[in-house]
């Protein structure tokens, strides 16, 4: 393969884009371009709009009309004001309390991370092993499979409805609770500890179906040959799981998680039709608190920075993602 | 003598790994139960009258069957137009994202150019903005394009995520590069590579993004709901929420519409089970 | 795909003809939720059509849930429907700010309309001096009650001017056996929005000890057995319409939009609930018999709109005595007030004719709910917070009110 010839003369770091490369770009460009063009348009441009309007004042929900404010909807969402007063008067960590228990933002932080954590470890090892389980000649492997990709398919209302009666306080899942010796005499929804747990064990339940489908779609392309080869060598099961299945996943891995940590974050409708992000503020997440702020109080650039935290807390995670990626990628 | 032991030995394999395989059954038997009961209570609940769905004690099988339910909904609200619109947005939607995405995927795994990463990166960071964010400036630039109270407006909003981008460029990376290495020494263009080698290795990938994409577009409600104002253009899950109302909530009619708005997706997913089924050889690297 | 282009290509054919053919004459778009299952809408129309030959109503229908996010969308857009159904006091007053909202002043001006059928509701319509919206509805709350029951338990039937200590006395004689006494649906108003019928206390003044009376009543209420538990209720999402109609609910603090629904599901066989009844809601001793707090539900034109005259001449009459009337027959009650539409609200087939319910259509004072005001859409998201916690008994009362004073108050003071 022809390539440029680097001139043996100093020159400066950056050099321009040899014939090949720009070639290799113009391909590469005219794949993406039929998504992207449309995607540009049709969200690109939003989004950036709503980034912009998180420094506006908007009654509208739209930027023509806006007034420009500058950083006063983050100080507002902060309360910057209050939480360095007690951070001056009493300390960090009198300050951190307070906005962590008392300010919107930070009950809405907590909450939603708490349920990242506990939620995507789960639906991932869930999903993996359901993925597993079926990926073999299990007898009625197809049957399972379509039970329990149905959570995701049914419509979210009649799922929360149904949950919310099921975990009433004399509903089946407490009597199945109080027939193992616990006896936990309340709606799960009406608590402020349980309300959070049955959002979590709704959502595992909706979506551990989906992420087996994709692990399941993801076994397909792991060559069988690994483990013949493997089994030749004398490894087992679990050491075969470890050392190829595990890794051959890893792409897929990275997309579930990433996926689910930004599924997470961007909660709504299990909260809203469930527990309405109470009781009080104990089911709070940081989309109800979004929704709430634009459409309820009409101020959509308070919810625009909102918005913005959210955005920033996961690129955060994703770009940590990615560059661990990059390490292990097939590439 | 060792013929004898290896006997037993392999006797004792045989009873743990029936051992085992019962206690999966269980495991799997109960984890199922587990997933189904909701839409147990959800079809009891179909059958009620809407005074009976949440009485105490609870009643898993109703009195009396109320099949008529299943009719009232169809006649309430125009369900059957509603389903053929959606279908119709579910169908173009899946088959745009599935070729786009795909399309643009491969040069995201396979490709080298300038810039790849921070646009994907770019792609990925939009997916974490919530959409109540963003819907009123979007809204009022489809406005502008007369992307307004049609199924085009539905089909624009879903077709180009970067969603199916995503999952198809990881499902690539598992695809070796050596072999489009090879096809390009052969000669193969990079679109040639993509139709000959990507395509046909990555069925179940494809199965996949359709099943999730028809899923997606067939579940959502806050799109149709915002963009769609004559009824002649509605669909499905907004039909489906017409029971929740102000002054009244009929959870009969609610659970009734959907299990019948289940059956569809249903089959979808049904059709396409077969691209997971082991054994179909998708590695091509050997001979 | 060519069939797909097909069926897509004549689907904008249908739309646009059909869009062709409404041309002639006006047509009035109005932006309203529920329009198929609310009755009186439809009956609106075809009044209005009969009389006012040349203009046709077309509806937007929106689900109710989601009304004002799709209404928030539209307004943003430029929408240029005529008219908006006004859910809510604090909604129409996000629109009037953001400037979707036309100044009817002049209108009501040139037309000498007599706004004093309204009892002085229609101030909550009025911001700095523009009047932006009439109310066509006006639901206060009124107490309804199940005769068969209290027959049954040889319990007297309340009456137009009952203490709340009377009413809590009644509604445990009449619990046990399955049934209930009442019913506390979840809503904050429909709980303790009592407090604001002295005339004194509003739900937004920053100060709600007012309120940890009526929590109290309700909290001793379900100690008793006399209600079902609010976690109980609000985990089955269960609606108070369909645990009324169920029969075994003896009395129901509800907005009066409920006796339309009332009449229908009765009347189709639905409900277990035969011979019913309506008297005033209970008073505090130092309140007047037959006060009760209200919400309006109005119409105002669209800034945008295409037909701002005919939609005037479309809300003169729907919010004047000839629309009320039509209202009225559907079993809801009008904001308009006058003898002519009492007694079409009393001849609606299926209204109680006794005469308690016939004079508890005519109320002594009706508070408004919640007043229009910039930050009540925030208070009132701050108080519903701490309601759910007072009423999971997660936190106490006294702390639950601290905590919205404490609260408003922060806020009030930005």
């Amino acid at each position: 393969m022809a390539q440029n010839a680097v001139p043996l003369t100093a020159k400066p770091k950056k050099r321009k884009m040899g014939h090949l490369e720009r070639k290799n770009t113009l391909v590469a460009f005219s794949f993406i371009a039929p998504n992207f063009i449309g995607f540009a348009i049709f969200t690109l441009i939003p989004v950036v709009m709503s980034v912009i309007m998180s420094l506006m004042e908007s009654k509208t929900g739209a930027i023509f009309g806006a007034k420009w404010v500058g950083l006063a909807n983050f100080e507002e969402i902060f309360n910057v004001a209050k939480v360095s007063g007690k951070i001056a008067e009493e300390g960090l960590l009198s300050g951190l309390t307070y906005f962590f228990n008392r300010v919107d933002l930070g009950i809405a932080l907590k909450n939603t991370v708490f349920y990242t954590v506990v939620t995507v470890p789960l639906t991932l090892v869930c999903s993996i092993c359901l993925a597993l389980v079926l990926n073999r000649a299990v007898k009625g492997a197809v049957a399972f499979r379509a039970i329990f990709f149905f959570p995701y398919v049914a419509s979210m209302v009649a799922i929360c409805v149904c949950w919310n009666f099921m975990l009433m306080k004399d509903g089946p899942i407490n009597q199945l609770l109080m027939s193992i010796g616990i006896n936990f005499n309340k709606s799960w929804t009406a608590d402020s500890t349980m309300a959070m747990w049955a959002i979590i064990l709704v959502s595992v339940w909706r979506s551990m179906g989906y992420y087996m489908v994709i692990y399941l779609a993801a076994l397909q392309g792991v060559p069988r040959e690994l483990y013949e080869a493997a089994t030749v060598d004398g490894a087992n099961k679990w050491q075969q799981f470890w050392n190829i299945t595990l890794p051959q996943l890893n792409p897929t891995t990275f997309f579930s998680s990433i996926m689910l940590i930004i599924g997470c974050f961007k909660i709504y409708d299990t909260v809203a039709i469930m527990t309405g992000g109470g009781p009080g503020r104990a089911t709070k997440m940081l989309v109800t608190y979004i929704y709430d702020t634009a459409f309820v109080q009409f101020n959509y650039g308070k919810a625009s920075a909102i918005a913005m935290v959210l955005l920033v807390i996961v690129l955060l995670v994703t770009v940590i993602q990615f560059s661990m990626e990059k390490k292990f990628s097939n590439d | 003598m060792s013929g004898y032991k290896l006997k037993t030995v392999r006797k004792d394999n045989r009873a743990m790994q029936h051992v085992g395989k019962v206690f999966l059954y269980i495991v799997l038997i109960g984890l199922a139960l587990f997933t189904l009961i909701p839409f147990v209570w959800m079809l009891s609940a179909s059958l009620k009258l809407d005074r009976e769905v949440f009485s105490f004690p609870m009643k898993w099988i109703p009195e009396t069957f109320h099949w008529e339910n299943y009719l009232v909904i169809w006649t309430k609200v125009p369900m059957l137009m509603f389903f053929r619109n959606t279908a119709i947005v579910a169908l173009s939607v899946t088959l745009i994202q599935t070729l786009t995405s795909s399309f643009a995927a491969y040069a995201f795994a396979k490709l080298h150019f300038r810039g790849r990463d921070t646009l994907f990166l770019c792609y990925i960071a939009t997916i974490a903005v919530p959409w109540q964010t963003y819907m009123i400036p979007q809204f009022i630039e489809m406005r502008a394009f007369g992307l307004y109270d049609n199924l085009q407006a539905i089909m624009v909003l879903q077709a180009f995520s970067a969603f199916g981008v995503f999952l198809m460029r990881q499902f690539y990376q598992g695809i070796p590069s050596e072999l489009c290495e090879a096809a390009r020494i052969d000669g193969l263009s990079e679109y040639g590579i993509w139709a000959r080698i990507m395509l046909p290795l990555s069925k179940a990938a494809i199965a996949t993004l359709v099943i999730f994409t028809f899923v997606g577009t067939w579940n959502d409600y806050m799109g149709p709901m915002i963009y769609l104002s004559h009824d002649s253009v509605k669909t499905v899950q907004v039909g489906l929420r017409r029971f929740i109302q102000e002054n009244s909530s009929d959870y009969h009619l609610i659970m009734a519409a959907s299990v019948v708005s289940l059956i569809p997706v249903s089959i979808v997913f049904l059709c396409l089970q077969k691209y997971f089924i082991e054994g179909i050889a998708t590695s091509g690297l050997k001979g | 795909m060519k069939k797909l282009l097909a069926l897509v290509l004549a689907a904008i054919m249908t739309l646009s003809v059909m869009s062709f053919a409404a041309a002639e004459g006006t047509t009035l778009t109005i932006v309203a939720w529920d329009v198929n299952t609310t009755g009186y809408l439809t009956a609106q129309k075809e009044a209005y059509e009969a009389t006012h030959p040349g203009v046709t109503i077309e509806y937007i229908d929106v689900s109710s849930q989601d009304y004002d996010t799709k209404v928030a969308a539209m307004l943003a857009a430029g929408d240029s429907s005529d008219i908006y159904m006004v859910k809510d006091v604090p909604a129409l007053m996000n629109w009037y700010d953001a400037g979707y909202a036309m100044n009817m002043n002049d209108y009501i001006a040139a037309s000498n309309y007599d706004l004093s059928g309204y009892v002085g509701m229609e101030v909550n319509y009025n911001y700095n001096g523009e009047q932006v919206a009439l109310p066509f509805r006006s639901d206060f709350w009124v107490l309804f009650y199940n005769k068969t029951l209290f027959d049954n338990a040889g319990v007297a039937y309340p009456t137009n001017d009952m203490t709340w200590e009377e009413y809590k006395e009644k509604a445990i004689a009449l619990s046990g056996n399955g049934n209930y006494g009442t019913h506390n649906h979840t809503w904050l108003s429909a709980c303790v929005n009592w407090a604001v019928c002295d005339g004194v206390n509003t739900l937004i003044d920053g100060e709600y000890s007012d309120l940890a009376y009526f929590y109290q009543l309700v909290q001793d209420l379900e100690d008793a057995g006399a209600c079902m538990a609010y976690s109980e209720v609000t985990a089955a999402g269960l609606h108070y319409s369909g645990a009324f109609g169920n029969g075994n609910i003896a009395m129901l603090p509800m907005g009066y939009w409920y006796v339309a629904t009332l009449i229908n599901n009765i009347k189709d066989g639905n409900y277990n609930v035969s011979d019913w009844g309506i008297v005033a809601v209970p008073h505090k001793e130092d309140v007047k018999a037959g006060s009760t707090f209200g919400n309006l539900t109005g119409v105002m034109i669209n800034k945008k709109a295409t037909n701002a005259d005919a939609a005037w001449d479309y809300i003169a009459w729907l919010c004047g005595e000839e629309g009320s009337k039509v209202t009225a027959g559907t079993g809801n009650r009008p904001a308009w007030v006058s003898e002519g539409v009492a007694k079409v609200m009393s001849s609606v087939e299926g209204f109680p004719q006794d005469e308690n319910s016939v004079a508890a259509l005519l109320p002594s004072y009706v508070a408004i709910e919640i007043p229009g005001d910039p930050n009540a859409s925030a208070i009132s998201s701050i108080l519903g917070e701490e309601h759910s916690m007072i009423m999971t008994r997660e936190i106490s009362i006294e702390e639950g009110i601290e905590e919205m004073n404490e609260r408003v108050q922060e806020l009030l003071s930005k």
